[in-house]
Order: structure tokens, then C-alpha cells, then sequence
């Protein structure tokens, strides 16, 4: 899977492209508008992360010139602007999906991913790990072909770990993701040891094996 | 008590016109009478010159008796009444009209013939008294007249000459500074008042400069703190990836985690801040207050279970608002999100919509809140609480700009009570 990176801030670009790159994705990186533009005229990409601000432009024009040329790559927008208009102007004008910055790095994993299984999705959305296998559109779990109980937010929780495989993931980010729009309202994290603690029991209850493994009760982690 | 400019100047005018009338009319009324007395006196001695000079040298004793039989007025009488010219009042009898009129009279010692005569002669005053009674009623009439007039031109005139004022007056009196329409003060003919609307413009167009570029200020520091801490959040997501991370480490890296959270948390809340001061969230709808309540409650359910928190709602009726969805879900969620931060162990809230308000109440401290900053922003009834400071100012923000009123009360069971009027 090849990614676009397009970020101004060297900084984050760099922990970016190590994040994503340590799975199966190669992540390229683009510094400005022209760098982007240059880049998409001559690649083709799974993915384009786009910073809006940028020093010779916005990113809305590289946008524009993808959906021009009609190239098939997802869009996800990184950007710190987190006003209801930009984030609408971006998704009318053919973004996939708006990130706010500051982000967790496994947020926006997840996000390519799911991004990803979305374009190429090919009459069904189902996600294989092992012995265990999530239909997302039927938002159905099983495990040895067995379909298990499981809640919305067990799966959403599910993908997540899976997506973010052999990482240590804090339980802030965890609780972040999960809250989605409240993300701002939260006060503790400690409701993730439940839904942990639920998902855990309820997959090794069906067979599967133990992935979930705590990292000094602050975090958690899935293995391979 | 205050009165208004227009009725100072114009009691002013009116108790210095009612003063020159009380004090002036006593002075009139006895002015003409003298004047008129005097007339009367000058016509009685004319009278008897005429007497003296053209009659008494020819008249015979006689005559006296005819002369008394067809002059009303004046008589000639013998003896000597008066040793010298006297003027006095007297009464007499009227047979014409029937009573006693008041009568100037002039008694002249005369000799008619080597005989001493007194030679009498008066004026029926009567007609004085009603012409005195006919120029009081005229002086009156004008001067009432001169006073209406003077009364309605003066307050014609001012309120032309101060409605200019006026204008500035009312313009700056619907001036808001967080609104988008600086008064606009129209040139009068007036210089002072075309001074006074120059420098209250100048006065507003500074401190809407000075409150924009401040604005702007909030609204870039906020933007500007994105890019670090998105470049912090990322270091820290990395630096847990490390196998060689040390229990004690990874602690200091969760606390950074909570701070970087807790950042993001004040920097957007002071963009919705700044933004709302700048009206962006024009578009409204109409939204069921009790399906929003239903769908976030599981979040605050969640968010509370730590402190082991019950959460009891009694939504009577439906209450629909109109209104922007973003700002109404905000609102509830941080009159939520307070009642679940400043609660305590085992403590209750109570959700319940009734009347057209909603009211969202909680157990907490045992005193109640300041009510006079309880809205402002970064006040915090316990310093060292989570949140951001800024939460109820939005809350109060939000309201004000959908017209909503927002109370608080606190009652003896130590239940603090927000309440919303829509």
C-alpha cells in the first residue's frame, strides 16, 4: 500500500511516516503544494494525507486537482483547522475523512486502513485475523466461524486493536477513539478497562487466543 | 430623580414665565389704577379750571339751583366745605343701576358773586373697574398666549436642536461590540454634536480594532498550539513503542498523554470561544432536546461510573428547540460534563426537562458556587479540578446567544442546580 504524506511540519511528517510505515504501507512525503502536485501527477497512491495549511498553498487546491484528474486515491485531511465549515468544504470537496490535529498516531492508522477497505471493498467488508473474522458492514464477529455477542463499540474497539497490531497503545488514545465526538468531554480513561476487560473475555470465551496484553495496566497491546 | 434634558430647559422657561406673571400682575393691576386715577384727577381739575375761568365769572346765584337740577356730576353748594382744592374717594348712591358705586371727587372753595361756594365735582370710578377687569383679562390672554408659544417653540427648538444627541444616544445604546454593525452617526448641522459623534466613532472603531485583533490573537495562538502538540502527541505515541520502556516511564508518558488531552481541550474550547463571538453558527434547526439526551447519556453514564455516579432523568415532555444542533450538543454535554467532574463519591444528578427548561443538578461541594463569576472564564471553584475554566462560560455564551436565560441555584440538600430557560 503506497501513501501520500502531504505536512509541512517536519516533525510530525517524520513520526508519521515511522508509524505507518512499520506495517505494510510505504509512506512518501510531500512537503508543499508542489512537491504534493508533482508527486500525484506522476504516482498513484491507496491514500493521501493532507495537511491543509501549507506554505505555497492550501491543501483544498491539491485536493481540487486530484478530484480533476479524477485519480482514485482516498483522501484523509490532517488539520489543525477544526471549524465545522472546513471540515464540510473538505468533505464536499471529495475528502474521505478529516482528522483533527492533535492526533494519535494509531487514530490515523486505523483510519487509513479502514479508509483503505472501504475503496476496496468488493461486495463485502470483512476482516480476517487468524481464527477470528469481522463482517463490518453486519457488524458480526466470529471466532472458529462461530459468531459471538459482541456490541458496536467491542468491534469498533476489535478493529482498532487489530489495526494497531505489536503497538503499545496508551490508554488515552484508546479512550479517545472510542469516544469519537466526545472525545473533548472526556474526563478518565478508566472505562476502557472495561470494555477490555469485556472484549478479552468474550473473544478467549470463544476459543480465541489471549491477543490482548496489558502493558503496566496503562496501556495495552495486541500480539501476533 | 433623573429627568430629562428637554424638561429641564423647559421648566426652567416655564417657572421663570409663571414668576414674571404672578409678580407682574399685582404691579399691572395697580399701575393702571393709578395711571387711570390720575387721569381722572386731571380731568377734574381741567374741569374745574374751565369752571373757574368760563363759569363762575358769569353765572348768577340764581342759576345754582338749575344748574345743580341738570349737571349730575358737579355741584355747587354753599359754605365753605374745603378751605382748599381737595381730592378724595367717596360713595354714592346710583340710581341707574341701582347701588353704590365708588366715585373720585374734587372739592373747590369758590365765590360765586362775593358768596362762598363750594364747587364739587366727580367721576364714577365704576367704569375704571371694568376696564381694569377688561385690560387684566386682554394682559392675561396674551400672556398666556406668549407662553404657549414660548413654550412650544422652546420645545420645538430644542428637541430639533438636541435630536441629534438623541441619535448618538440611542446608536451607542444598541452598540455591541461582539456584533457586526458599528454605529453609523449621520452629520448634523451642529458643530459640538458633530464633535461628539467623531470621537465616540473614533472611540468604536478602536475598541473594535483592539477586540478583533484580540480575537484574531485567541483564534491564531489557539491554531498555533495545534501544530506542537500534534508533533507532542505523535513523540509520545512513538516513544511507548519502545520495548525497553520502563514501568516508571511509561507512567510519566500517560501523564502526557492526559496533559496533551487536556491542552487540546482548552485550546478548542477557546476557539468555540472566539467563534462564537463571531456568530459561525448562524444555521439552526429544530432539535428534540430529549432524543440528543438519550443518545449522549451512555457517555456520561460511562464517564461517571468511576465515581460511582447515578445518573436519574425525568424528561416529562418532549422539548423541542430551535437552534444550532453543534452548539446545543455542547452546551448539554458541559453542563454534563460539570456535574460528573465536581460531583462526589456515590453522588447523584438529576436530569429533568419540564416547562420549556431544562434543569441538570448535582451533588458536590457543601457551599454553594459564586454566582457573580461562576460564568467567567478560567474560574473554577476548586483550582485544581480537570477542566478547562471555560466550560460554563461557553454554556452562558451559547445561551445568550439563543436568548436562553441560565440560572443557578443551590439548596440545602447540597444540590447545585443549573437551569435552562428556552
Amino acid at each position: 500500500m503506497k501513501l501520500l504524506l502531504v505536512e509541512d511540519e517536519t516533525e510530525l511528517a517524520v513520526s508519521i511516516q515511522q508509524y505507518l510505515t512499520n506495517n505494510d504501507f510505504v509512506c512518501e512525503w510531500a512537503k508543499d503544494t508542489k512537491a504534493a502536485l508533482e508527486r500525484v501527477s506522476i504516482y498513484d497512491y491507496d491514500c493521501v494525507l493532507l495537511d491543509l495549511m501549507l506554505p505555497d498553498g492550501n491543501g483544498f487546491d491539491i485536493l481540487k486537482e486530484l478530484k480533476r484528474q479524477n485519480k482514485p486515491e482516498g483522501i484523509i485531511i490532517i488539520s489543525a483547522k477544526e471549524a465545522l465549515e472546513t471540515r464540510l468544504e473538505g468533505f464536499n470537496l471529495g475528502a474521505d475523512d478529516f482528522l483533527i490535529k492533535p492526533f494519535h498516531l494509531s487514530e490515523l492508522l486505523v483510519r487509513v486502513q479502514a479508509l483503505i477497505r472501504r475503496k476496496n471493498f468488493k461486495g463485502s467488508n470483512i476482516v480476517v485475523h487468524n481464527e477470528i473474522e469481522i463482517d463490518i458492514l453486519s457488524k458480526t464477529v466470529s471466532v472458529h466461524g462461530k459468531g459471538i455477542d459482541i456490541t458496536k463499540k467491542e468491534i469498533d474497539l476489535l478493529l482498532y486493536l487489530i489495526g494497531n497490531a505489536n503497538r503499545v497503545l496508551s490508554k488515552a488514545a484508546i479512550a479517545e477513539h472510542l469516544s469519537g465526538d466526545m472525545a473533548d468531554m472526556m474526563d478518565n480513561h478508566d472505562f476502557v478497562y472495561a470494555h477490555i476487560k469485556n472484549l478479552k473475555k468474550k473473544l478467549t470465551d470463544a476459543g480465541s487466543y489471549d491477543y490482548i496484553k496489558s502493558v503496566y495496566g496503562l496501556g495495552y497491546k495486541w500480539i501476533e | 430623580m433623573n429627568k430629562k434634558l428637554l424638561h429641564k430647559t423647559s421648566r426652567a422657561y416655564l417657572l421663570f414665565s409663571l414668576l414674571i406673571l404672578v409678580v407682574s400682575a399685582p404691579i399691572f393691576y395697580y399701575g393702571i389704577q393709578g395711571l387711570y386715577i390720575q387721569e381722572a384727577d386731571d380731568t377734574l381739575l381741567l374741569h374745574k379750571k374751565e369752571f373757574i375761568l368760563y363759569s363762575a365769572p358769569t353765572i348768577q346765584l340764581q342759576d345754582i339751583p338749575a344748574w345743580n337740577r341738570f349737571n349730575r356730576n358737579t355741584k355747587i353748594e354753599n359754605g365753605t366745605l374745603v378751605t382748599k382744592d381737595s381730592l378724595f374717594y367717596g360713595r354714592h348712591y346710583d340710581t341707574l343701576d341701582a347701588e353704590v358705586e365708588p366715585y373720585r371727587e374734587l372739592y373747590v372753595p369758590v365765590n360765586i358773586q362775593g358768596k362762598p361756594f363750594t364747587y364739587k365735582a366727580r367721576i364714577n370710578l365704576v367704569e375704571t373697574k371694568d376696564l381694569l377687569k377688561h385690560i387684566g383679562q386682554l394682559f392675561l390672554a396674551i400672556t398666556c398666549l406668549l407662553l404657549v408659544g414660548l413654550y412650544i417653540i422652546t420645545n420645538r427648538l430644542s428637541r430639533k436642536l438636541w435630536k441629534p444627541f438623541y441619535e448618538t444616544l440611542e446608536q451607542m445604546e444598541s452598540f455591541e461590540i461582539d456584533k457586526h454593525q458599528p454605529p453609523n452617526f449621520s452629520p448634523t448641522s451642529i458643530e459640538e454634536f458633530n464633535r461628539l459623534n467623531r470621537s465616540i466613532q473614533q472611540l468604536i472603531d478602536k475598541n473594535i480594532l483592539i477586540y478583533k485583533s484580540q480575537r484574531e490573537f485567541i483564534d491564531n495562538a489557539a491554531h498555533e498550539l495545534q501544530t506542537p502538540l500534534a508533533v507532542f502527541q505523535a513523540k509520545v505515541d512513538l516513544l511507548i513503542q519502545r520495548p525497553d520502556l520502563s514501568e516508571e516511564q511509561f507512567e510519566i508518558c500517560s501523564s502526557l498523554n492526559e496533559n496533551i488531552l487536556r491542552l487540546t481541550r482548552l485550546n478548542r474550547n477557546l476557539l468555540l470561544l472566539s467563534r462564537l463571538d463571531n456568530d459561525s453558527y448562524a444555521d439552526k434547526e429544530n432539535i428534540s432536546l430529549n432524543d440528543h439526551l438519550q443518545k449522549s447519556l451512555p457517555f456520561f453514564v460511562e464517564q461517571g461510573r468511576k465515581k460511582n455516579i447515578i445518573i436519574e432523568t425525568s424528561l416529562e415532555e418532549n422539548l423541542l428547540v430551535l437552534a444550532n444542533p453543534a452548539l446545543t450538543e455542547i452546551l448539554v454535554s458541559n453542563l454534563l460534563l460539570n456535574a460528573i467532574r465536581h460531583n462526589v463519591e456515590d453522588g447523584t444528578i438529576n436530569i429533568s426537562i419540564k416547562k420549556n427548561c431544562l434543569i441538570i443538578s448535582n451533588t458536590g461541594l457543601n457551599y454553594p458556587l459564586d454566582k457573580n463569576s461562576l460564568f467567567n472564564r478560567f474560574y473554577k471553584a476548586d483550582p485544581s479540578s480537570q477542566g478547562t475554566g471555560l466550560g460554563l462560560s461557553i454554556v452562558k455564551k451559547i445561551a445568550d446567544l439563543n436568548n436562553w436565560t441560565i440560572s443557578y441555584s443551590f439548596s440545602n440538600n447540597n444540590l447545585h442546580s443549573f437551569t435552562i430557560n428556552f
